[in-house]
């Protein structure tokens, strides 16, 4: 398996301190979690970088266990393309601790790419993410014809839709059939 | 420290069961697509309705804000629209024809906009008869905050108000130079809308016991600190109305204000005359329900900016 490390900034050790003891207590080093997509390469996230996506977050909450066991279960997301998975983690890294922006101007483009991503971002339940995404899905429509966006997101006129459901009916009902003279066969 | 057996935890299983995800609009669930439908702008929304019946009733299902709705049916050949975006982008929309189709595809299109908007500042002007009949037999509700209602009838204003959401903020009619002469204060009064409203007024009420009448409905529901109401009128008797209705709650009395109990200790209400020094000007009155502690110094001497909400003709310059 390869693997990728992605927020390796984890806090160094806290240093021997002279202070009293009343003084504030040493940095607890953080902690990494891991997690790979559908490619199997694995993403070494830290904890508040997750903390983004409450699917993860609510996973990991409880279980206390140690960076080797982390490491030896990456979270396996097999629904999730790889780059897409990479996307997400980046941006749960660059945006780990901080208030997020009203815009995000590094979304994808591409059509493909960015539902790829809303899918991903859906599931894992990243809610700033989520709506920078479907803002940026509704500017892909901006100013376009019910032509065009039927065009650009491949929507089936109406009648395509029943034509469709009818094949689909049709298919589902000889099916059905061979299924019902497959079984008086076997009783035969 | 954890032991091994601790180590190979179980995936849970909402990890292992989804599907592969496909990359189309298509694909996307309800949820989603309605979370994309509210961050588009109006006329996207109208395309994407266009594109297919589903995706139709998926946006007729959704609301959407907007910061102000012109409705004018000033004519019976024209009907215009205006809305503005929460984000300031404008969508207009201009139909003409014969009186009858006229009528009958504007309020459609009226109907439409009520039934998904939700409106922070809502202006209807309909002169047209024809829409009256419309109004009534709209049963659905308008949900605004701030409604101005201009150039419309009697029974026009009485039938939307009627329709607003209780929550509406404040309502105010402006019938323009002809008045509302049809209109009795008690009609209004009756309205729970009316009744409940914060703010409200009449500009140009021929009526000159709407003042004794809000007061004692207002003294009936116990209203709340800071409702208010105003109202101007070219004739005389408004203020001499109310004196004399409530001369048993009067608490003070001058030229310019009169202050009255109500059967709630906490509160009074107040009665202000806003004088405009210009020839031919009418007379306004502000009502509101105030603290009964509230102290007169603590009057508001300035009527210019309560009379310009009114009447921003004066004082606006």
């Amino acid at each position: 398996m390869s693997s990728t490390e992605q927020g390796t900034s984890s806090a160094a050790p806290a240093e021997p301190t002279t202070a009293p003891e009343s003084a504030a207590a040493p940095e607890v080093p953080e902690s990494f979690y891991y997690v790979h997509g559908k490619d199997k390469v694995v993403h070494k996230v830290s904890a508040g970088a997750l903390q983004h996506s409450a699917l993860i977050h609510g996973m990991i909450s409880n279980l206390g266990y140690t960076e080797e066991q982390a490491k030896a279960n990456p979270f396996p997301f097999e629904n999730i393309d790889g780059d897409i998975l990479q996307m997400v983690v980046d941006w749960c890294n660059q945006h780990k601790g901080k208030p997020t922006p009203p815009e995000d101007t590094n979304l994808p483009k591409q059509k493909e790419k960015l539902f790829d991503l809303v899918l991903a971002v859906n599931y894992l339940e990243i809610k700033e993410l989520l709506t920078y995404c479907c803002k940026q899905v509704a500017m892909m429509v901006k100013g376009k014809s019910p032509e065009e966006i039927r065009e650009i997101w491949m929507i089936p006129t109406d009648a395509e839709d029943e034509a469709a459901e009818k094949e689909a009916k049709k298919r589902a009902g000889k099916e059905a059939a061979g299924e019902t003279a497959a079984a008086a066969g076997d009783a035969k | 420290m954890s032991s091994d057996s601790e180590n190979s935890f179980e995936i849970p299983e909402k990890l292992s069961i989804d599907p592969i995800y496909k990359t189309n609009w298509c694909d996307m669930s309800a949820e989603i697509k309605r979370e994309c439908i509210g961050k588009m702008e109006f006329k996207e929304r109208l395309s994407l309705r266009c594109t297919a019946k589903a995706e139709r009733s998926l946006i007729d299902s959704q609301k959407i804000k907007f910061h102000k709705g012109e409705f004018w049916a000033e004519s019976d050949d024209r009907f215009d629209a205006v809305l503005y975006s929460e984000n300031g982008n404008k969508f207009s929309k201009c139909l003409d024809g014969g009186p009858k189709t006229l009528a009958n595809k504007a309020f459609e299109f009226v109907k439409y906009i009520w039934k998904v908007g939700v409106f922070e500042n809502l202006q209807i002007s309909f002169f047209v008869p024809v829409y009256e009949a419309k109004l009534k037999d709209y049963t659905g509700e308008i949900s605004a905050k701030n409604v101005y209602l201009e150039y419309c009838d009697a029974d026009m204003v009485l039938s939307i108000i009627q329709k607003l959401n209780d929550d509406v903020e404040s309502i105010m009619t402006n019938p323009g130079l002809g008045g509302l002469p049809d209109i009795d204060s008690d009609e209004f009064l009756a309205i729970p809308q009316i009744q409940n409203v914060p703010y409200w007024h009449i500009a140009n009420y021929s009526k000159t016991n709407s003042l004794h009448k809000v007061a004692q409905m207002w003294i009936d529901k116990n209203s709340k600190i800071g409702s208010t109401f105003q109202v101007y009128t070219f004739d005389d008797g408004s203020f001499q109305e109310f004196l004399e209705h409530c001369k048993d709650r009067i608490v003070s009395k001058s030229k310019k204000r009169v202050r009255i109990r109500t059967n709630n200790p906490d509160r009074h209400i107040l009665l202000e005359r806003g004088f405009v020094r210009i020839e031919g000007a009418p007379q306004y009155f502000r009502l509101m329900v105030i603290h009964s502690e509230m102290e007169e110094s603590k009057y508001d001497n300035n009527c210019k900016a309560w009379i310009r909400k009114i009447d921003p003709e004066y004082y606006n310059v």
